[in-house]
């Protein structure tokens, strides 16, 4: 089981297909810095793939003003969540 | 959901890999961030490795506005708290023009911009890191 971390903004899909075809059942998605627009109720067809196992980095979100944007389409999780993230899985990939 | 709680919560121990030169992109910062919030957990960054435009973050020239982060500051508390090796890829350093005083000195530079507790190695250093401690997790630009 991995975590991925990808920072790239839906604008470049080919890293979010990348991930979808390295992704397997019991992976988890965070999506941090850049990424967070994907949680935008508009943009999230880039995580279709993940449904289900996806979370956005809380503070990243704040600092580009999305936070309200995304209400409960998709987990949030603060900084110790994504810790926490680091306990479950012991491999993570970052995608960028 | 703001945080979740494994069965077991041990110590573990974490490498951080930093490919992004500071300010031009978050990932030094978000490096730094993730970094603090272990130390809140228990946890402990053992090494964090500069590596491509990440070896800026070691350049001790840099002089932020007072009132705005230093990242230059936050890597050296980081070493002072939790005695985190601040690791710089030697090769990479070189060719941005990172040296301490050894390499300047071999290389006929007129100044030196790497100093402790940030030391100028190579990438079995990385390997070994890999190996050797719990968690790795790449931030890079």
């Amino acid at each position: 089981m991995i975590l991925h971390l990808i920072n790239r903004a839906p604008q470049h899909p080919a890293v979010y297909q990348a991930l979808a075809e390295s992704f397997s059942k019991g992976d988890h998605v965070l999506l941090i810095e850049d990424a967070c627009y994907a949680a935008l109720p508009g943009r999230q067809d880039v995580l279709a793939p993940f449904a289900g196992a996806v979370s956005a980095l809380e503070e990243d979100l704040v600092s580009r003003g999305l936070r309200k944007r995304v209400g409960d389409s998709l987990e949030v999780v603060d900084m110790a969540g994504f810790v926490s993230l680091t306990e479950l899985y012991s491999r993570s990939l970052s995608w960028f | 959901m703001t945080s979740r709680s494994p069965d077991t919560h041990r110590p573990l121990s974490y490498a951080l890999l930093v490919h992004g030169a500071p300010y031009g992109h978050q990932a030094a910062l978000s490096a730094l961030r993730f970094a603090r919030a272990l130390a809140q957990r228990g946890h402990r960054v053992a090494t964090v490795f500069f590596y491509h435009d990440g070896v800026h973050n070691a350049s001790t020239l840099m002089s932020p506005p007072q009132d705005e982060l230093s990242l230059q500051a936050g890597w050296r508390e980081l070493h002072a708290q939790q005695g985190s090796a601040l690791l710089v890829c030697v090769a990479a350093g070189l060719r941005r023009g990172l040296l301490d005083e050894a390499e300047a000195a071999r290389h006929g530079k007129p100044a030196a911009n790497v100093e402790p507790p940030f030391e100028l190695t190579g990438l079995g250093q990385l390997v070994d890191a890999m190996f050797s401690h719990d968690r790795l997790l790449t931030f890079a630009p």
